[in-house]
């Protein structure tokens, strides 16, 4: 077993997680973060991507509210190059109560939201697909945030102060040294062993999962609900601006343009695991006559992928109402100390995306105060690494590149403009990666042809790479096409069905996949866990 | 009138309408688009699964139709099959080597032993024997063909008679066209047609693959030149053999070109880019089609139909936005899937219903009502992917029952117009 010593290790690799490491490394603490799997592969990969102007909150959860406007303001300064501010719109159509619109302006003044009203004419040239319906229409500070890309300026900006990320490390063990929590046990799912970490606090930063770990360190009754909301891309930008139903919040209310597609999304459904989360048929119809109230003929338009995220809704009966003041609503910081008498452990769940960077703020600074350091908070003057230069995506960001190397170098995924020294780039610096991994890294086959093209040509590059080893990448390979079909057997319908069958007489009839010679070496996962 | 109006341009339209004009009938065809041999590996696959690996094509239809009623083998019988494919083969003389009552074994693009039933001579030349010691070289401008990931999985493969090869790989730094990092099968295909080029890829390729006995290459011998692949055998010594790429395919666009000169020589009218938008007639029989090609609508009368538009990846057959499965040129009636099940399993594995749908036909393909022998029209015919009951890619069955179903219904047509 390998042995590493530090003072904080942050258990996921979340949104949340990635901003705890950087802000702990910013205040000078040694700080090691570990993920099961691979960043961003929970709920944060698994949303629509919004990043809340707080109009959606001005009335149920004013605070959040607030808080959303604040930090939307922030990322789109210091996270710039994961942030697209696309603008957004929240619109009255016919099916929404037209009294709400002045409760909604009203509760925008009252919580710091900008908001202005423009005239439907106006909302319908910017957005010509939109219902033509429309009665009201609100202009709001509304973007869209590449969840990945977050998530690694975070770490990167870590690095920078001496932070680490680990990837595939799955905790086995919650180490305690009678009262206090001192370190983890991970099995390593690329070397097979396994690694203890010894620390001086822990923070629990896994969101859906917080209750697995909580019970790992003998802290009883954390129970994180497991939220499900499904979500569906659509091939390409419907709209140019996130466009929100103006009525209360609702299933099915948002279509967010993201990269190169627009996300409508979601629903609300208890789930038994977050490892196990549905994508049902009857949600799916419920999204596309949602996508019609916003634009109409949305099921005419093509669905590329559905995928659906875990919620962490917290529920603790034994958590008292004070430990909830440092916080805002949404957000849930539990004291271990206090509740359980376990010192050196903080959990965190619940809040959003938009808000990642408060979050961490907020529990760093609970764990200085318990720690005695007596040093603030930094995170919101300095931007992420990467995001230097303050600007933002554009959706023509790749095709400005690939006009200046397309004679120079090959296009590996077509739909996403994704360059082979890009690709070749990611293996040298992580060799040990899936293509799921580099997917979320460089957007590999999540365009229309779901990975029908450039999955044969990615097996092809890694194999050639350094790391080369045949039954890795035929195990590679298959398991992309499989997990593809993850997020598309539940929506495929009118052209992505051809592309399916096409797709499929590729792999399966020219290339005849399902009968390579048997392939592994793929991570692996602890034999068992220790709860 | 013309007595046959086919619709499609893949390998089940094109035979269909050689079959109808060698016939003595007058033919038109009209497709949307260019037909799907392009996409396809370029050979003629009988059946190369059921579920296990075929060796025998013919005896292996006679078991399925057994097991499955529901098969277009079921109603065609290997007799139909083999004699269809024998006469297509014929029709084309030169164009294809093997034997419809053997399968050969011939490498993928990721190297896997695939078998099919007869292939252009130089895929048939990448059969796997025992013994054998290949280099696969290709392309570094090519990204649609990876050598190392074909020879260390064929290196890989154990024969059915428990033999195995040994296979190297190696790439060739050369340029298709002058200052292009990425280019594309076709384009390097079109280079090969130039003596110049070929001669100089044969210098770098008898450098590249060493002391190897057999060598492999990407499927890109040339285009529209005959004679590529001959000379580049002669010229380093030894045999070469071409593996598929991904589409485009160039063994496939090959047998396009030559099957649809073919059937423009046999006096067949083509009209392409034409899309089936309307047709019309009397309740048992269609009276003529209606197509939007060159943006006007034309009408084609004709006595009869066969229509051979492909399946759910030429987008002939369609599924809306709540799971309704249709046919598109003529609103036929669908075979499957059912009602009250997902259209496809969650395992991107399982067999899926939806790619097992179709039309229904009775034994002269004539297209009938789902569960019954009751013809939709008398003189409405269906060819190749559009007939439900086959998952072509996966069995490896996609030409043999696109042939023989085409000349079955050609048949059928001929003997109703005499």
């Amino acid at each position: 077993m390998r042995s590493l010593e530090t003072d904080v290790v942050v258990i996921g690799g979340g949104a949340t997680g990635a901003g705890v490491l950087r802000d702990a490394s910013m205040r000078g603490l040694r700080t090691i973060l570990v993920e099961r799997v691979d960043l961003g592969q929970g709920t944060t990969g698994r949303f629509h991507g919004l990043l809340h102007s707080g109009g959606r909150y001005v009335i149920s959860d004013p605070h959040s509210a607030t808080e959303c406007a604040q930090e939307t303001d922030l990322l789109s300064r210091i996270a710039a190059d994961a942030v697209e501010m696309t603008g957004g719109l929240f619109v009255t159509t016919p099916h929404d109560d037209p009294e709400y619109a002045d409760t909604f302006v009203a509760g925008c003044h009252a919580t710091g939201v900008p908001v202005e009203e423009i005239p439907v004419a106006q909302a319908l040239r910017e957005e010509p697909r939109l219902n033509r319906g429309i009665s009201r229409a609100f202009r709001v500070n509304d973007g869209s945030v590449d969840a990945w890309r977050l998530i690694w300026g975070n770490v990167r900006s870590a690095e920078a102060y001496g932070g680490r990320a680990l990837t595939y490390h799955w905790v086995t063990r919650v180490l305690r040294d009678g009262d206090r929590v001192s370190g983890v046990v991970c099995h390593d799912g690329i070397s097979g062993e396994d690694v203890r970490i010894e620390a001086g606090f822990v923070i629990n930063a896994t969101g859906a999962w917080a209750g697995q770990i909580a019970t790992m360190a003998g802290c009883h009754g954390v129970e994180v609900v497991p939220g499900r909301g499904i979500m569906i891309a659509m091939n390409h930008r419907l709209v140019g601006q996130v466009i929100n139903r103006c009525d209360p919040p609702g299933d099915g209310d948002i279509l967010v343009p993201v990269r190169t597609v627009c996300v409508i999304g979601t629903t609300d459904t208890r789930a038994d695991s977050p490892d196990d989360l549905a994508i049902p048929r009857d949600e799916v119809q419920q999204m596309l006559d949602a996508g019609e109230v916003l634009v109409p003929g949305f099921r005419q338009a093509r669905a590329v992928h559905a995928w659906a995220g875990a919620r962490p809704l917290v529920r603790d009966s034994r958590v008292s109402e004070s430990d909830t003041r440092h916080m805002s609503r949404g957000m849930s910081i539990m004291d271990h100390r206090e509740r359980d008498g376990v010192s050196g452990l903080l959990t965190i769940a619940g809040g959003k995306a938009t808000t990642y960077r408060l979050m961490a703020k907020n529990i760093v600074d609970a764990m200085c105060a318990q720690m005695g350091v007596d040093r603030p908070c930094r995170t919101a003057d300095e931007p992420l690494a990467g995001s230097e230069s303050g600007v933002g995506i554009a959706i023509t960001d790749r095709l400005r590149d690939r006009e200046a190397d397309r004679l120079d170098d090959q296009i590996i995924c077509e739909c996403e403009l994704m360059s082979r020294t890009m690709l070749t780039s990611l293996l040298r610096d992580r060799p040990s990666v899936a293509f799921d991994d580099i997917r979320r890294q460089l957007r590999l086959g999540m365009g229309p042809c779901q990975g029908g093209f450039c999955a044969y040509r990615t097996a092809g590059i890694a194999h050639d790479g350094e790391h080369g080893d045949i039954a890795r990448a035929n195990g590679l390979m298959r398991m992309f096409l499989t997990n593809r079909w993850i997020g598309l057997h539940s929506i495929l319908f009118g052209d992505q069905v051809r592309q399916a069958a096409l797709d499929d007489w590729i792999a399966r009839g020219t290339l005849d996949v399902e009968h390579l010679p048997e392939a592994d070496a793929l991570p692996s996962r602890p034999a068992e866990v220790e709860a | 009138m013309t007595d046959a109006v086919v619709i499609g341009a893949g390998i089940a339209g094109l035979t269909a309408a050689l079959r109808l004009a060698r016939g003595g009938a007058t033919v038109t065809l009209v497709s949307g688009g260019l037909g799907g041999l392009q996409l396809s590996q370029g050979s003629i696959d009988i059946l190369g699964y059921a579920p296990g690996l075929v060796g025998r094509p013919l005896d292996a239809i006679d078991d399925l139709a057994e097991r499955s009623p529901a098969h277009p083998y079921a109603r065609l019988g290997s007799g139909r099959v083999a004699s269809s494919v024998g006469w297509l083969a014929d029709s084309l003389p030169g164009v294809f080597t093997g034997d419809p009552t053997h399968n050969m074994l011939l490498p993928t693009a990721v190297g896997v032993a695939r078998p099919t039933a007869l292939a252009p001579p130089s895929l048939a030349t990448g059969d796997l024997r025992d013994g054998a010691s290949i280099a696969v070289v290709g392309l570094r401008v090519l990204k649609d063909f990876h050598p190392g990931l074909v020879a260390s999985n064929i290196s890989r493969v154990t024969l059915p008679d428990g033999g195995s090869v040994d296979a190297t790989s190696a790439w060739i730094d050369m340029e298709a066209r002058p200052g292009e990092a990425d280019t594309s099968p076709l384009n390097v295909a079109r280079a090969m047609d130039d003596d110049a080029f070929r001669r100089r890829f044969g210098d770098a390729l008898a450098r590249a693959a060493g002391d190897a006995g057999i060598i492999g290459v990407p499927a890109v011998l040339g285009i529209r030149q005959p004679g590529v692949w001959e000379a580049l055998c002669h010229q380093v010594g030894r045999p070469v053999f071409e593996i598929p790429t991904p589409p485009p395919g160039v063994p496939g666009m090959r047998i396009n070109t030559t099957l649809t000169d073919a059937v423009r020589a046999a006096g067949v009218r083509l009209i392409m880019g034409g899309r089936v938008v309307d047709h019309g007639g009397t309740s048992s029989r269609r009276g003529g089609g209606a197509t939007d090609a060159a943006g006007r609508n034309r009408r084609f009368p004709a006595r009869a139909f066969v229509l051979a538009p492909g399946g759910f990846e030429s987008g002939a057959l369609h599924v809306d936005s709540r799971w309704n499965v249709t046919e598109r040129a003529l609103g036929l009636p669908v075979s499957g899937p059912p009602a009250d099940q997902p259209i496809v399993q969650e395992d991107y594995r399982g067999d899926h219903p939806l790619f097992l749908s179709g039309l229904a036909v009775d034994d002269s393909m004539r297209v009938v009502r789902p569960g019954t022998d009751d013809p939709v029209y008398d003189n409405v015919h269906a060819a190749g992917g559009v007939i439900a009951g086959a998952v072509r890619w996966t069995e490896k069955s996609g030409e043999g029952i696109a042939i023989a179903s085409a000349v079955a219904a050609a048949d059928a047509i001929l003997k109703e117009l005499s």
